[in-house]
């Protein structure tokens, strides 16, 4: 059915270059400027108005680089003056389509931040002790063109690590990892997502879900994707958009989200119980006869399951049914109402939900319940096996694997894959990790598995973000353990004060990246740009490296990892600088334009007919529209036939039904006789059997299951005033430790309060706004509560977001966000971070610094909780046991307290939990699953020792 | 053409995305908000729930911020939007105490008054407004509520709506589809310490209990700005310097026509100077309240005739020039036949106007359509009753003070006039202060604002300062006889002026103490 909405949408996005017109002197409103006056657009200025006094603008796309949604963005950029004057949405885009959230429009005072940093800076005293002195780019380059290099002519290929936050480009630095030749991608995906990412890979392969919301007729969420995450606007759209014909929606949270807040249904189980929920779920589904029978019959590796687990049994599909219905029917919607705390009558009628929606249930899970607990991954996983069940996956209005809604276009370029396994990112006690076990990074060198020579945290700040700060510090500061350490980030942070140079990267408008996201049913890139370097070079200027319009020194990564990658091989020697070679100038240093260039000539389809319809070059196509639909309407992909060509000189495995191609790769699978696509999972089918699982040492974790989590609410002593503590949610309107540079979200959203049941607070004797001591296993923090209806008795909740803090008085993190913290380290790895002054006013060019009224800026909890490496999927267990009491007289606000020498028991504690590599064949990880810059197969095997 | 916006509730998800949109497109100063969304929350666990509005300029069809601007600094345009020209205001903040929605704020870099336009500009270049273009979810709906055929007309016709205080009279333009209606509401809500994720700027009147009182429990307002209150001591101040300047001329006036005192020197010649000074000191105060006290005679020189501080800047104008006349009468017309034709139209004009200049201020007062609490009926005669109070008070405070310098004897007419004068006017003022107070009121607003003064954070300086030190006291040092001690007269009557002030201070703050929004 296609909606009234949808086809105002696909107007919008359709395929011409027409953005809602707008017509002087007609009745209705445009929402943008027409596409062809984009170059030289008159308005009003705003601050003369009524005097009608004219600004000359041009109109230049660019891609939002706040969240990881890629949403776009149009930069108005004054003709006169040459400045940004204000970032609107992009109508050409087709994932946001010229809408945004809060942070897009607030672009414009990360730009014009007066604390940002504009030059280079080195390190003159010790580390993290505060003394900075402006350096040149040659000089950086130079000093980590010897480092790389000297560690890659001795082999030490795993001693370069690039730590990324959020990407904000697709595959560019995994190029350049790859072309150095070492093994150094770090991400933050282990604080982040890897237990979802587990649970949605384990089934199909792809590790993450493209929900189709506006299409669906019941929406099932256990994150906020009305406020928050992957990928906030663009998904707030299409599930409002689904609503508003007719869907219904459910949320699945502890806390009262806002998503939660317009839910038909809010469940708020007891954290951790989320997939004794959804299994009770599937239970009635299944109880019931109301799950998808044939979908499920074709499309479920069902056969497999039986083969293996129950050879006892004839493997017939109905053997099957019955055998799950056995296998699920302790998930009663009783056991779950005891287990959950959510009704039994609510579980049902929203599993009868369900099934009403059938092949139109989209759900979705990305942090919240996966990242939280213990054995989180299987939420995603009991989650999925829902959509299973209603005969969703890849149906319109249902669930599709990502990599069908997401294209990523190949460079010019690809060098071949690493031949070194570093084990200081992926190490052996994980081997099922979705990914690298970046927050154990400090432990691991602790014990001496490793040692780093050069460090790049990019806009990453794990000081401040990953849990056990302190013990960050402890190996930031220690130089034997990282040699060479450097920020790239556009403001400080807490990481890049303990760094020894901090090198200022471009915010939105200000660097090259291309980008693409699964947004819904279709594909499409979008283009970030340096908006006013574009405008110089339109102008006839010749530009050569963005820093150069850029405000003061400012580069971008993509021009700095040429540079530095050249510097690194300058005669070729090492095999690196062919990769950093122009694809039209032969043996000449590739620019970051013919890059992109290249890329949009060659490697998107359509693009270059598109582009020549419109008489443009593909990448001036790019320039001028910010973005390019590569599909739409992506559904059923699995149901794709092989194509008779490939098939040709494949064989078919009788018993699995497996296409295996000539070399020896599955390429399809047999459907009731038919040659078809499939999945991409070692069955080609929908895994709700796990061979991998039984093969890497987890039998018990075969199917989806519920596995109590380390937090299970009866494991409270609630005479001991224990509570779950749920430390993870966001705001809508801030970007982890990425918004302190913007002043409008700030005034907004500048606390985090422990939210409390009221029943909780009479309790505990709280009244609202009351200082609390919350004690975790390494230490405590101090905090306002904040009584709520809007969570659940015997569980607080600390929103993230806030806490920033700065040990100088006038520099360090952005003064909007932070407060002047003195920390003390008492010996024994004792540390204290105590607030000496909270965001205070200060003076700038800015009159609206001297106008913060905001005084307390939130409480760092993140330095007290340990490190709680999910065994099987890596995550970081996010919530906490905590002790929760009235402050003691000597308590201050914000106080944190830790003890980092609990903090390696704890660590040590998780560690033993796990069940280490290798699998079968010496493996250090299952062949079929993703990884990110992935080496060499051969090097997958673990070498005799 | 009639443009208008329809919020729909059914969409929204509190995201913030067009308060920093509309921050970008006007470059809205920190702490100032054309449009905003509130939160509040509704429901206990597990039926709680969190409600969103967004606020911003009503663009009302009949919008009190232009009836009381002095200056036509907001104005309607054709198409229906109330635009402002920052150029044109002298920043009284009466548009501020005139919008019942919060609407106005000054802009701390020019000390203007703004408030959400529409993105006129915008309009102009036929682009919607900022906000619209932004929401996520398309919940902002803009367009022209006379076309029956925009989206708009369309919603409105077919989807139930509703409106912030429609018994405000001021026909809102904007329409909200599914808002919870205590969300739009401001005296159903009640405010705890702290949002939230936000901090409350504590303001210690209006978080009072008894501002907040009898609010709807349960709808707790969880994340809204801070609105200050817009007139402070400089407006308390103006009132009583001008009960002073009308009142000693309006007695002397009195007691001239009344003929059995004319001729005595403190009322044909110490009142109109005291009423002229006290008259430049109100003025004073009003141009020192501007901020930008720089454009003070643009009230004069740009008029808008309907606002009621163009029309009292006039009367005291005019009542300042009877004044001058008075006092330069003897020195013009020396012949006192002559200056007896000139004095008696003067006389009369100057009671007639002194009793205008105190009076006045009731319809400026009742044109701030936001503050209900100062549109009492009995405001017009309350003035009057102040002025005559403040009048005698210092009329008699100069003639004891005379004769304790002289040594003369305090009696005759003009002091029996002046004690049983004051006397009279503490009696009535006392009656309407109570009036004010404690006449039954359905009203929440008033209720509220009465509470504030009767039980609240003012009840001390009232019942202490304005009603036993201000009023009994004094009432009781005359009908005792004890005030014919001239040190005592003296001090019954300074405590009678200052309860005045007191009454005027607390008035003020209390009727700005109720949210707007």
């Amino acid at each position: 059915m296609q909606r009234e909405n949808d086809k105002q949408n696909d107007a919008q996005q359709s395929d011409e270059i027409k953005p809602v017109q707008a017509t002087i002197g007609g009745a209705k409103l445009a929402s943008f400027p027409p596409f062809e006056k984009w170059d030289d657009w008159v308005e009003f200025d705003a601050q003369s108005w009524p005097k009608k006094v004219e600004r000359r603008y041009s109109l230049v796309p660019t891609v939002c680089f706040n969240c990881e949604a890629a949403c776009g963005l149009l930069a108005y950029v004054d003709k006169e003056s040459g400045e940004i004057r204000k970032l609107e949405g992009n109508p050409l885009h087709p994932g946001s389509r010229g809408r945004n959230c809060a942070k897009g429009p607030a672009t414009i005072n990360q730009i014009n931040d007066p604390e940002r940093i504009l030059y280079p800076l080195k390190r003159v005293g010790a580390r993290g002790e505060g003394k900075w002195e402006q350096t040149t780019w040659d000089e950086v380059l130079d000093t980590f063109a010897a480092k790389i290099r000297q560690a890659l002519i001795e082999n030490r290929r795993d001693e370069v690590v690039y730590h990324v936050g959020r990407p904000g480009h697709d595959g560019y630095i995994d190029r350049v990892l790859q072309a150095w030749g070492v093994d150094g991608h770090n991400s933050h995906t282990n604080i982040c997502s890897s237990g979802a990412r587990l649970g949605y890979a384990l089934w199909q392969g792809a590790d993450r879900p493209s929900p189709d919301y506006a299409n669906a007729k019941f929406i099932m969420l256990l994150s906020s994707h009305l406020e928050t995450g992957h990928y906030f606007n663009p998904h707030a759209q299409r599930i409002i958009e689904g609503k508003m014909a007719g869907a219904k929606l459910a949320v699945i949270d502890p806390r009262l989200s806002n998503t939660a807040s317009v839910a038909n249904y809010w469940l708020s189980p007891y954290p951790g119980t989320e997939a004794a929920l959804l299994l009770a779920m599937a239970n009635v589904l299944l109880n019931e006869n109301l799950f998808n029978r044939e979908f499920v019959r074709r499309w479920v590796n069902w056969e497999e399951f039986m083969r293996n687990e129950r050879p006892e049994l004839p493997c017939s599909f109905d053997a099957f049914i019955e055998e799950i219905k056995k296998i699920y029917s302790e998930y009663t919607p009783e056991f779950a109402a005891d287990e959950c705390g959510v009704e039994a009558k609510t579980i049902i009628e929203v599993a009868h939900e369900i099934a009403r929606a059938g092949s139109a249930f989209a759900s979705h899970i990305w942090r919240g319940a996966a990242s939280g607990n213990l054995g989180g991954w299987q939420v995603a996983r009991a989650l999925m096996f829902l959509n299973v069940l209603a005969g969703s996956i890849g149906a319109q209005g249902g669930v599709s694997p990502n990599v069908w809604n997401k294209f990523v276009a190949t460079p010019f370029s690809k060098p071949a894959p690493q031949k070194v396994w570093n084990e200081t990112l992926w190490p052996r006690e994980y081997p099922l990790a979705h990914h690298e076990m970046s927050f154990l990074l400090p432990h691991l060198l602790k014990d001496g598995r490793g040692h780093l020579a050069a460090y790049f945290t990019r806009v990453y700040n794990p000081v401040w973000t990953n849990p056990d700060g302190f013990t960050w510090i402890e190996v930031l500061r220690d130089e034997s353990k990282i040699e060479l350490h450097a920020a790239l980030t556009p403001v400080w942070s807490e990481t890049a004060w303990f760094a020894d140079y901090v090198l200022p990267m471009g915010v939105g408008a200000e660097r090259h990246d291309l980008m693409s996201q699964e947004t819904h049913a279709g594909q499409w890139i979008s283009f970030r740009q340096p908006v006013r370097r574009v405008l110089k070079e339109r102008a006839g200027e010749s530009v050569n490296f963005t820093y150069e319009a850029n405000p003061g020194e400012v580069w971008e990564e993509d021009e700095f990892w040429i540079e530095l990658s050249w510097r690194i091989d300058p005669t070729g020697e090492l095999g690196v600088r062919k990769h950093f070679e122009s694809p039209y100038r032969a043996g000449e240093k590739i620019t970051i334009e013919e890059y992109y260039r290249w890329i949009f000539e060659n490697s998107v389809p359509g693009l270059p007919e598109k582009a020549r319809a419109m008489n443009l070059a593909p990448l001036d196509y790019m320039r001028r529209t910010g973005a390019f639909a590569v599909k739409s309407n992506v559904y059923d992909q699995h149901e794709t036939r092989v194509p008779d060509s490939e098939i040709e000189g494949a064989r078919v495995d009788e018993q699995s039904g497996l296409i295996v191609s000539a070399s020896n790769q599955t390429i399809g699978v047999m459907i009731d006789g038919t040659p078809l696509r499939g999945f991409n999972t070692p069955s080609r089918k929908l895994e709700f059997y796990s061979k991998t699982m039984k093969q890497w040492k987890w039998p018990e974790y075969i199917l989806p299951g519920y596995t109590r989590s380390h937090i299970n609410w009866r494991e409270m002593n609630k005479d001991d005033n224990e509570y779950i503590l749920v430390p993870t949610f966001r705001l809508p309107t801030l970007i982890h430790t990425r918004s302190g540079n913007a002043k409008w979200l700030y005034e907004i959203s500048h606390t985090n309060p422990l939210w409390m049941n009221p029943k909780d607070a009479e309790q505990l004797g709280f009244k609202n706004g009351d200082l609390a001591r919350v004690t975790t296993e390494i230490g405590y923090f101090v905090i306002r509560v904040w009584v709520t209806g809007g969570i659940r008795p015997g569980v607080v909740a600390c929103s993230h977001h806030l806490g920033r803090w700065r040990t100088k008085k006038d520099e360090g993190t952005d003064r909007w966000a932070s407060a002047l913290v003195d920390i003390e380290e008492i010996e024994g790895g004792r540390w204290k971070l105590r607030q000496v002054e909270g965001v205070h006013p200060f003076a700038s060019d800015d009159p609206d610094s001297e106008r913060i009224f905001w005084k307390e800026g939130g409480v760092h909890q993140n330095l007290t909780f340990a490190v709680h490496p999910d065994p099987v999927s890596g995550m970081h267990c996010w919530h906490q046991k905590v002790r929760v009491e009235r402050a003691q007289p000597e308590d201050r606000y914000g106080d944190v307290m830790v003890d980092t020498a609990r903090s390696r028991e704890v660590y040590r504690e998780w560690l033993r939990r796990a069940r280490p590599a290798p699998g079968p064949d010496g493996l250090r990880r299952p062949l079929w699953f993703a990884r990110p810059v992935r080496p060499d197969n051969e090097v997958y095997r673990i070498a005799d020792e | 053409m009639r443009y208008g916006f329809v919020i729909d509730h059914r969409k929204c998800i509190g995201c913030h995305a067009c308060t920093v949109a509309c921050k970008s497109e006007n470059e809205v100063p920190l702490g100032t908000f054309r449009t905003w969304v509130k939160y509040i929350e509704k429901g206990e666990y597990p039926n709680t729930r969190r409600y969103f509005s967004v606020m911003r300029c009503n663009h009302c069809d009949d919008a009190p911020c232009i009836t009381i601007c002095p200056v036509t600094a907001l104005f309607r345009r054709d198409n229906g939007i109330v635009d402002f020209d920052g150029d044109r205001c002298i920043g009284c903040k009466s548009c501020m105490q005139a919008c019942p929605y919060d609407a106005l704020y000054i802009n701390p870099n020019t000390n203007t008054a703004e408030k959400c336009n529409y993105c006129a500009h915008r309009v102009e270049a036929n682009l919607e407004p900022a906000c619209v273009i932004v929401c996520p979810v398309q919940a902002i709906v803009s367009g022209d509520l006379d076309d029956p055929a925009s989206k708009i007309a369309r919603l409105i016709a077919t989807e139930e709506t509703l409106v912030r205080k429609p018994e405000a009279g001021t026909l809102p333009k904007l329409h909200y589809i599914e808002a919870d209606q205590s969300a739009l509401t401001p005296t159903e809500q009640t405010h705890a310490s702290g949002y939230l994720w936000s901090e409350i700027q504590m303001d210690s009147v209006m978080m009072n209990e008894q501002a907040l009182a009898e609010a709807d429990a349960q709808a707790r307002t969880t994340y809204d700005i801070s609105h200050a209150r817009p007139w402070g001591w400089k407006v308390s101040a103006y009132l009583w310097t001008k009960s002073i300047a009308a009142g000693s001329f309006l007695i002397a006036a009195i007691a001239m026509l009344g003929g059995f005192v004319f001729n005595h020197w403190v009322f044909d010649a110490a009142a109109p100077q005291i009423a002229l000074f006290f008259l430049a000191a109100t003025v004073a105060l009003l141009v020192f309240d501007l901020k930008r006290p720089e454009r003070f005679l643009r009230i004069l020189l740009m008029p808008q005739w309907k606002s009621w501080l163009v029309i009292g800047g006039y009367i005291l104008l005019i009542y300042g020039a009877l004044l001058t006349a008075w006092v330069i009468i003897p020195y013009a017309f020396t012949r006192p036949l002559s200056r007896r034709a000139v004095e008696v139209p003067v006389m009369w004009a100057g009671a007639l106007f002194a009793a205008m200049s105190a009076i006045y201020s009731a319809f400026l007062f009742r044109q701030a359509r936001g503050r209900v609490f100062w549109h009492s009926l009995l405001l017009p005669l309350h003035l009057l009753v102040q002025a005559i109070l403040a009048g005698a008070a210092v009329l008699l405070i100069v003639l004891v003070a005379e004769s304790l310098i002289s040594g003369s004897f305090l009696t005759g007419p003009a002091w029996q006039f002046l004690y049983y004068e004051l006397m009279g006017a503490l009696v009535a003022n006392g009656v309407l202060m109570a009036g004010e107070l404690f006449m039954p009121e359905e009203n929440v607003e008033r209720k509220r604002a009465a509470r504030l003064i009767t039980r609240g954070v003012f009840s001390r300086l009232f019942w202490g300062g304005a009603l036993i030190l201000g009023t009994i006291v004094p009432l009781l040092a005359f009908a005792s006889g004890a005030a014919e001690e001239a040190t005592v007269a003296i001090i019954a009557a300074v405590l009678a002026l200052a309860g005045l002030l007191v009454w005027e201070h607390i008035w003020i703050q209390a009727g700005q103490a109720v949210p707007l929004s």
